[in-house]
């Protein structure tokens, strides 16, 4: 297929409906071939931004500018996209077939050149023998495969999805993801993927963009986000379960880190100091992957409450000092039950650490792995 | 493999019978004069007013189905009128509504929700109110004593009915196949043909139906006050011509009545196949 790619620039973007603000300025640079995915939490606006993009919303301020053109005042096929909408929609009266060739149809396409193009995307995705069949008549991740036939056969430059998988059960949302990625492979054209699963998001984006009350709250890698998130937030969503927050006092700041008091106990957290840090009350997380049992830097006993052992390994959900419920994930069948107070902890290293306006201490880590497959189980 | 049926579709036997009792009473009660009319065709006129009276006829025969096309040789026509007045006008109509109901299920427009509420409005006062406004609108407009006369006041009425039909089925159309269609470059005009025209159909066919059935009984109306020539007659006052100077030939005009509504069953019967439900399934989730 020709691979005409799409480098888009929104700037300043702002959208409000009547007197509500619903995007309050986004500005993002989106390369060639990316895959971006767009994530937050229910109405937080990736709908909305996704729809601006499209160009099926106006901005209400604000550019957006594909390949070096602006586009505000283009309709969206002209601006060279496609977009696959959450419920599908598909045209329920047409087989796959006509659903599929929808928008050569509009182009007039030469009916020859349409039924090869059309064959052509069915065969990628294995809707082959379902042409003649309305959509109706096809299950929930045909018809998702359907909505994406009609987006790809047009051949855009980027391609819009909202939400794509998540009316679809978990086992196919997953076998979605991998296709999905194999075919921004395969097309090597940009997407961006709206969707409120940080494991879609973590999973399949080259770039993840965290939206959080019309705002981006980070730009970044998936590993970036999982392990130097900017602000209490990001920490927050990335990751599940979610990241655990304790309050703690800073004592001590130098160039190692800064040395913070959290459950009567004294840590050096490795992160970059900031003037005016001693002596304020700062909020500590540590993500639920990262506590032990019975070792650490900082240990406290807790008393689970609920247990849940998934096999690779054991969730432990508990009240700890804190009002915030406190998690843990710990490896393989650990030995831990209901009511019986355990002593768990967590190093020194694994921390972040928030300032007063929850920004993030910069850590000084490195972006090593993590195990996505193990996430992924968790969300499933 | 047995159909099995639903918890909650299953009743008593008590229940049942009583169900079919009550279904049993209302159709009794709606029927019966259509019987007792049939009935009456069927019986020869001598033996009509016989007493003691008798609701099965004796010496029943189907005679006044065929001199009644003597006795009023013009009923043909006035069938064919009745037709084609209703007709036209539901053509008319449904020419007008389906843009109209469309725009105002899916397009915001400054006046479009005080302009609902006037259809509603203006189909609270009858066309029998407004029979002499009417009147001399048609003279002025010069359109008494032809088809017109009884045609445009029909739509005029049928308008309002036909558009809050409309869009209320056509909101149930979602709104994202709209979408879709605009995102791969189609324009609104061929996005309401390829797309909405399509799935509206069932709405279209109960207005299409609603507008022909309404058009045929309120079209008496305007015949009698906007109309003259006896050649441009609808049934309904065709049947008059049943009633003699010195009696009314009750068999046949109940003959009359019942062919005369034969046409409209037919034309009802055939557009009713195009109400398939479920024709949006799997549009959208
Ligand atoms: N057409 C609209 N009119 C008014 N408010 C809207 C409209 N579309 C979206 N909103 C509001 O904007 C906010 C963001 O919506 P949306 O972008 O759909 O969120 P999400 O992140 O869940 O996709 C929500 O609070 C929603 O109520
Ligand atoms: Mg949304």
């Amino acid at each position: 297929m020709r691979s005409v790619l799409g480098q888009l620039h929104l700037n300043k973007v702002t959208k409000s409906f009547g007197d509500i603000k619903v995007i309050k300025g986004v500005t993002l640079d989106i390369q060639d071939g990316e895959f971006v995915v767009f994530v937050g939490p229910s109405g937080c606006g990736k709908s909305t931004l996704l729809r601006i993009i499209a160009g099926l919303d106006d901005a209400t301020t604000g550019d957006i500018v594909i390949d070096g053109a602006k586009v505000n005042d283009l309709a969206p096929v002209n601006r060279g996209i496609a977009m696959v909408f959450q419920s599908y929609a598909l045209y329920p009266h047409m087989t796959v077939f006509e659903n599929i060739a929808f928008p050569l149809r509009v182009e007039k396409m030469p009916e020859a050149e349409l039924t090869a193009k059309v064959e052509a995307v069915a065969k990628v995705l294995q809707l082959d023998q379902r042409l003649q069949q309305k959509p109706g008549a096809l299950s929930g991740g045909q018809r998702q495969r359907v909505a994406i036939g009609r987006a790809i056969v047009r051949e855009p430059k980027i391609f819009l999805f909202d939400e794509p998988l998540s009316n679809l059960d978990a086992a196919l949302r997953a076998d979605m993801r991998i296709e999905l990625t194999k075919m921004h492979h395969d097309l090597a054209a940009t997407m961006i993927y709206v969707t409120h699963d940080q494991i879609e998001a973590m999973t399949m984006a080259d770039r993840i963009v965290v939206l959080n009350g019309g705002f981006v709250s980070q730009v970044g890698k998936p590993l970036e986000l999982y392990h130097k998130p900017q602000n209490k937030f990001v920490a927050g969503f990335i990751g599940n379960p979610k990241m655990n927050f304790l309050p703690a006092t800073c004592t001590a700041a130098g160039p190692d880190g800064v040395t913070v008091t959290c459950e009567g106990q004294t840590i050096m957290v490795p992160v970059e100091p900031r003037n005016g840090l001693i002596g304020k009350t700062l909020t500590l997380g540590i993500r639920p992957e990262h506590i032990h049992l019975g070792k650490g830097d900082i240990r406290f006993d807790v008393v689970p409450t609920v247990v849940e052992r998934l096999g690779v390994n054991t969730i432990v959900y508990a009240t700890a000092t804190g009002a915030e419920p406190f998690s843990a994930m710990l490896p393989g069948a650990a030995n831990v039950s209901v009511d019986t107070p355990s002593t768990i902890g967590f190093n020194a290293a694994d921390c972040h650490l928030f300032d007063g306006a929850d920004q993030a201490l910069e850590r000084r880590t490195d972006l090593h792995e993590i195990d996505m497959a193990q996430l992924a189980a968790q969300s499933a | 493999m047995s159909t099995s049926t639903p918890m909650i579709n299953r009743y008593k036997w008590y229940e049942i019978i009583g169900i079919y009792c009550g279904i049993a009473l209302f159709l009794i009660f709606v029927l019966s004069p259509f019987v007792e009319g049939f009935l009456v065709s069927l019986k020869p006129l001598s033996r009509l007013f016989s007493s003691p009276y008798r609701f099965w006829p004796e010496h029943g025969s189907f005679a006044a189905y065929s001199t009644m096309w003597e006795s009023v040789p013009g009923f043909a026509r006035y069938v064919f009128n009745s037709l084609f007045i209703s007709g036209v006008a539901t053509v008319v109509v449904l020419m007008l509504v389906v843009p109209a109901a469309y725009a105002f299920a899916r397009f915001r427009f400054p006046g479009r929700g005080p302009l609902l509420g006037a259809f509603l409005a203006v189909n609270m006062f009858s066309g029998a109110v407004l029979i002499i406004p009417l009147f001399r609108l048609m003279r002025s407009m010069g359109v008494l004593n032809t088809y017109w006369a009884m045609i445009v006041p029909g739509v005029a009425f049928l308008i309002p009915t036909a558009i809050w039909l409309l869009r209320t089925y056509m909101l149930r159309i979602p709104k994202e196949l709209e979408e879709a269609a605009y995102v791969d470059g189609a324009s609104r005009l061929y996005t309401f043909r390829r797309v909405i025209l399509p799935l509206a159909m069932p709405g279209i066919t109960v207005v299409a139906i609603t507008t022909f059935i309404n058009a045929y009984s309120q079209q008496f109306i305007y015949a009698l006050t906007f109309n003259s020539k006896t050649d441009y007659m609808p049934l309904p006052i065709g049947l008059f011509a049943y009633f003699g100077r010195q009696e009314v030939i009750w068999n046949e005009l109940m003959a009359a009545s019942f062919v005369g509504i034969a046409p409209a069953m037919i034309v009802i019967f055939f557009l009713q196949r195009h109400l398939v439900s479920g024709l949006t399934a799997g549009a959208v989730k």
